[in-house]
């Protein structure tokens, strides 16, 4: 009986067009979106190459540190080159700012001056630069001063000029900050969308779930009413159903797996059976939402999948899908919801497995959702222990 | 009159999905557009910075943070490390500074002591990387030389001081025409998705076989009675649009007074039209009320994806913007997005922008052009 | 002959309507007992309070001579419902809903696969095998609702208005194979509102209006409840008054009337009502065309009974 029910309930299952569509189609099609929109933007958070305009003036002329500092940061065979330098009048520079054609101009007077257009990162890079050049040519002031201070000190009255220029190089050298990197590698925070996507597909499982109960309750569809006179046990009958939903679903999940892994890159960090520990719970908790919303709403199955769907949106925007900073502004000022948020179990589930080392905060979020999943599975208890109605 | 009297009808009897879906997209867009600042303003100039100091304030100590505070934003986060940590993550602040113990005492005894960091890697972060390098640098080349800790400060705060001057020629109120494009920008998912949503719900009640067996036997040519339900339809969309016009003046405030935020209604009109016109299209060729659902999201969302409605169109591959370009979305996004580079209105400057709408009511005409073509062809019913 | 089912003073209340009120009556092995009334007079209610799909507030349900609860399954196993609603899966071929239905009384695959087939003949789908529900008519998709109900081959079949809204050579076909149902030897507790197929069908019938039987026993039992016992009809053109108040004073007569040539005479019980007529028509030489006489119907005594129509 089991088994025969089972086997009927997948056949239904995926020759819904609708339910495909949501539990297996959907999520991809968004992931691909996801993936075409986002895959550049940490990309384009390094530095391109800024087009800048120099003003010669006779300051800039004759400042020996000015002039080679800006050669050697647009020369094209400097790997670590900043500018694309053109050297003009000043009119001209104006005109090629106000063409957009450059991101501002240097004017070298007593002190450097830079002329943009608005404040920006581009802008920000040339103004610290001129100030680095700038800074730098007052160490080597300062020093030198000490230094010939030094001699005079010593009565030394005859200075070697070309000494004291190698000795301010010798203490300007070695002279580096000792700064070590200690963050994690896995910082690419649009990986939060793809752990959306996920917790979105698993909650969507939900529609599955939510179909199984449809399909056995008497008051929920005259499909039902069949099966309520039939002389099957009904925990059996919803038992085999829901299973057949929820083989369904991780069907639905694992293919998002493949395509999320090995077309769209998508990191889940290193621990794979974590990753399937938390999509298998993940989507049991999906379901149980559809048992439970299957349970307690009495409409039809459109009503219902407009609610699935509405709670499973609302859920992923909480968590960040519809702007990663989301998740972080309720993380941080109202966590409550977001701890009450399975969507957000979910998604966080994922970042912690890929950015935290330890795993506390994962299995929180593993727990949270078991314990979600009870909750909606004993509330709906209440609806599916009952045998007679009042009304069909 | 009869055709609109039914549309009115058909559209009372569906207001409860509609009137949810309006607010629901209000919500995101408004919700959106407060909470916009971190996820967008990638161009603000200062890093955001987070001091952790296991060091005693003073001294050296006293100066580097002083020195860093004046040149970045402190951001202020409850010191432990998963907050720390998620905020990192979250570019809630770009670079972590940890001083170490002792700090200032290695300092002073040339140990050149190591400090540690995190960092975004982004923009940002590398603006700050640089701002500590350089005091380090600066500190530790005096650091060689003088013996005094004063004099040390000293020298470092002389050197510093020597800053460029920076003169910012555009008048333009950057930040608010950011927000008002950023505003735009989302409009293009609420008018988009709104449209569709409730033109193909309205729309599979008229399309139902029966009913459309009905009208097309009737005496009303076909394409009369396309242009009587499109203009039924109309008054939805453009009800739909004041509402998001109205929302832009309670969020966006003075810039929606200007020329700019004139430029930018406009705009939105058009782009509305052509929704509509596309809503209609679609509600012709699906008569399944079950798949309208889809269809919003696939739709809606895809053209925001790729046209930069969600992520700004600068941060768009290229190639995904060559595919954009078959999308009347893009067009209203670009004119957008221009509006916030464009000072002053002349003749050159507004011609790019009455392109990207004339590109858009091409898109309107061809999608009535072919609404008609379709219902032309299924007046027979296989 | 055996009850196959006793209800006794069952008793169903929505909150304010009494849905069901004090119902008792048996149903004997191998009859077809027609549940007649109209829209909303409890037929489905009791059918499902019988099935122990709804709670009732009173009374008391024995199938097979054992209490009827949701879990009796051994009572279930016997028991085939076809509800008023098309109930199928539109995911499955025809084949597949009439075995899974099927499947939730037959485990034996062989047997079931047999089973499956002879309900598929006994409706007539046999062309319809691979279809889908959507691509079925009206008239198919209640022949499908059908055999998913009874391919089992149960004692007991309860049907549920199965011929709403059916072409008439579906309802045909329906009614066919209704027979047949009852000739393998299945007791049959039948719903409709149309007196006509319970004329043809039922063994006995219980007419029901607002949840109270009216009237009940075997079709001849219950017509015997009209006050009348026929109407005639005579087309006679330009008939004389007095003729008419001639007839008026024969015995049995309970009402005539004539208009547009029509002779319409209804008689209260008694015998030879026809021969007195034709014998004075004889006599008097009044020419005739046509004369009918018709029987009551169970309309009649639904009217007599309720004073309203039994369809609407």
């Amino acid at each position: 009986m089991f088994i025969h029910n089972f086997k009927y309930a997948l056949k239904t299952l995926f020759r819904n067009k609708m339910l495909i569509f949501w539990t297996f189609a959907f999520p991809i099609i968004l992931g691909t979106f996801f993936n075409m929109a986002f895959s550049d933007i940490e990309k384009s958070e390094k530095l391109d190459i800024i087009d800048i305009a120099i003003v010669e003036t006779d300051e800039f002329k004759n400042n020996e540190i000015f002039k080679e500092s800006f050669k050697e940061l647009s020369n094209k065979k400097n790997k670590d080159r900043l500018f694309n330098t053109k050297y003009v009048e000043e009119s001209e520079a104006k005109e090629l700012l106000k063409s957009n054609k450059i991101t501002g101009y240097l004017l070298l007077k007593d002190t450097p001056k830079v002329v943009v257009t608005t404040s920006g990162i581009n802008e920000t890079i040339l103004k610290y630069v001129t100030e680095e050049i700038k800074q730098t040519e007052k160490i080597v002031e300062n020093l030198a001063q000490s230094e010939i201070k030094k001699e005079v000190e010593k009565k030394n009255y005859n200075i070697d000029y070309d000494q004291i220029y190698n000795k301010v190089l010798e203490i300007t050298k070695d002279s580096d900050a000792n700064i070590k990197n200690i963050t994690s590698h896995n910082l690419s925070y649009t990986m939060i969308e793809f752990y959306t996507l996920i917790a979105m597909a698993c909650l969507y499982g939900g529609i599955l779930g939510m179909v199984a109960i449809n399909q056995n309750l008497a008051n929920m569809s005259s499909n039902g009413k069949r099966v309520s006179v039939a002389p099957t046990s009904k925990g059996k009958l919803i038992l085999s159903s829901v299973l057949a939903s929820y083989i369904t679903q991780l069907i639905g999940i694992f293919l998002l797996f493949i395509y999320t892994i090995f077309a769209l890159k998508v990191d889940y960090g290193n621990n794979l059976a974590l990753v399937i520990l938390l999509a298998t719970v993940g989507s049991f908790a999906g379901l149980s939402l559809g048992v439970a919303v299957a349970c307690l709403f009495k409409a039809n199955d459109n009503v219902k999948t407009g609610i699935v769907i509405s709670i499973t949106m609302f859920g992923c925007f909480l968590s960040g899908m519809m702007g990663i900073t989301m998740k972080y502004i309720i993380d941080k000022n109202i966590p409550i919801i977001n701890k009450l948020n399975p969507a957000n179990m979910i998604t966080d589930g994922f970042y912690s497995l890929y950015y935290y080392d330890t795993l506390d905060r994962f299995y929180f979020n593993v727990v949270s959702l078991l314990i979600f999943a009870f909750l909606m599975i004993a509330i709906s208890m209440f609806s599916l222990r009952r045998q007679k109605y009042d009304s069909i | 009159m009869t055709v609109f009297r039914t549309f009115l009808k058909v559209l009372n009897k569906c207001k409860t999905p509609i009137i949810m879906y309006t607010v629901f997209l209000i919500f995101f867009g408004g919700f959106n557009i407060q909470t916009s600042d971190n996820s967008t303003n990638f161009t603000a100039s200062k890093p955001d910075i987070l001091i952790i100091n296991k060091d005693c304030e003073k001294g050296i100590t006293k100066n580097l943070i002083h020195y860093i505070e004046k040149n970045s934003n402190i951001i202020d986060i409850e010191n432990k490390e998963e907050k720390i940590n998620d905020a990192l993550f979250y570019r809630d602040v770009n670079y972590i500074i940890y001083i170490p113990d002792h700090f200032r005492e290695d300092f002073l005894n040339h140990k050149n002591p190591k400090i540690e960091v995190k960092s975004t890697g982004d923009y940002q972060a590398s603006l700050a990387e640089m701002m500590l390098e350089r005091y380090m640098k600066i500190a530790n080349t005096y650091n060689k030389n003088l013996s005094s800790e004063k004099k040390i400060i000293k020298n470092i705060d002389d050197t510093l001081s020597k800053q460029a001057k920076v003169e910012i020629t555009s008048k333009l109120d950057t930040d608010h025409l950011e927000k008002a494009t950023f505003y735009y920008n989302f409009t293009n998912y609420c008018l988009l998705a709104g449209c569709i949503y409730v033109i193909c719900l309205i729309l599979s009640s008229f399309k139902n076989e029966h009913i459309q067996k009905r009208t097309i036997i009737s005496s009303m040519n076909y394409k009369e009675y396309n242009r009587k339900l499109l203009l039924s339809n109309s008054l939805f969309s453009i009800v739909l649009w004041l509402f998001y016009v109205l929302l832009s003046f309670i969020l966006l405030g003075n810039i929606m007074f200007t020329l700019h935020g004139l430029i930018y209604i406009i705009n939105s009109f058009v782009f509305t039209l052509c929704a509509l016109t596309l809503a209609f299209l679609l509600g012709n060729l699906v008569s399944n009320k079950n798949a309208i659902n889809g269809i919003v999201n696939v739709i809606a969302l895809g053209s925001s994806f790729l046209c930069g409605a969600f992520v700004p169109m600068e941060y768009l591959p290229n190639s995904v913007l060559t595919i954009a370009h078959i999308l009347p979305s893009y067009w209203f996004i670009k004119t957008n997005e221009l509006l916030k580079t464009i000072e002053s209105f002349n003749l050159e400057t507004i011609k790019p922008i009455i392109l990207n709408m004339a590109v858009i009511v091409i898109f309107t005409i061809i999608f009535v052009v072919i609404t008609n073509i379709i219902s032309s062809k299924k007046r027979k019913i296989n | 002959m055996k009850n196959v089912i006793e209800v006794k003073n069952l008793t169903k209340e929505y909150k304010e309507l009494k849905a069901v009120d004090n119902l008792s009556f048996a149903v004997q092995e191998g009859e077809i007992l027609g549940l007649l009334g109209p829209n909303g007079s409890g037929k489905s209610t009791t059918i499902n309070c019988i099935l122990s799909l709804l709670n009732f507030s009173e009374g008391s349900i024995k199938i097979f001579g054992k209490e009827m609860k949701p879990d009796a399954y051994d009572i279930k196993k016997d028991i085939g419902v076809v509800f008023q609603d098309v109930a199928v899966f539109e995911e499955l071929s025809v084949y597949d809903n009439i075995d899974y239905f099927c499947g939730l009384y037959i485990k034996d695959k062989r047997v079931r696969k047999k089973y499956v087939e002879e309900a598929i003949q006994l409706v007539g789908l046999e062309e319809f095998k691979n279809f889908f529900p959507k691509k079925l008519s009206g008239g198919l998709l209640r022949r499908l609702n059908i055999a998913c109900g009874i391919a089992h081959k149960p004692k007991l079949i309860f049907l549920d208005e199965p011929t709403v809204a059916v072409d008439p050579q579906s309802r045909n076909n329906i009614l066919d194979g209704i027979k047949m149902l009852r000739d393998r030897g299945a007791t049959i507790i039948y719903t409709t509102h149309y007196m006509e197929e319970v004329e043809i069908l039922c063994d006995r019938v219980i007419i029901l209006d607002k949840g109270k039987i009216i009237a009940s026993g075997t079709n001849a039992e219950v017509k015997a409840l009209a006050s009348i016992e026929e109407k005639v009809s005579v087309e006679a053109i330009d008939l004389d008054k007095k003729y008419i108040d001639e007839i008026k004073k024969f015995k049995n007569v309970d009402e005539v009337i004539y208009n547009n040539n029509i002779l319409f005479i209804r008689y209260k019980k008694g015998k030879n009502n026809l021969d007195t007529l034709l014998d004075y028509l004889k006599e008097e030489h009044i020419k005739y065309n046509k004369i009918y006489s018709e029987r009551p119907t169970l309309n009649d005594v639904f009217l007599e009974l309720t004073g309203k129509e039994l369809r609407d």
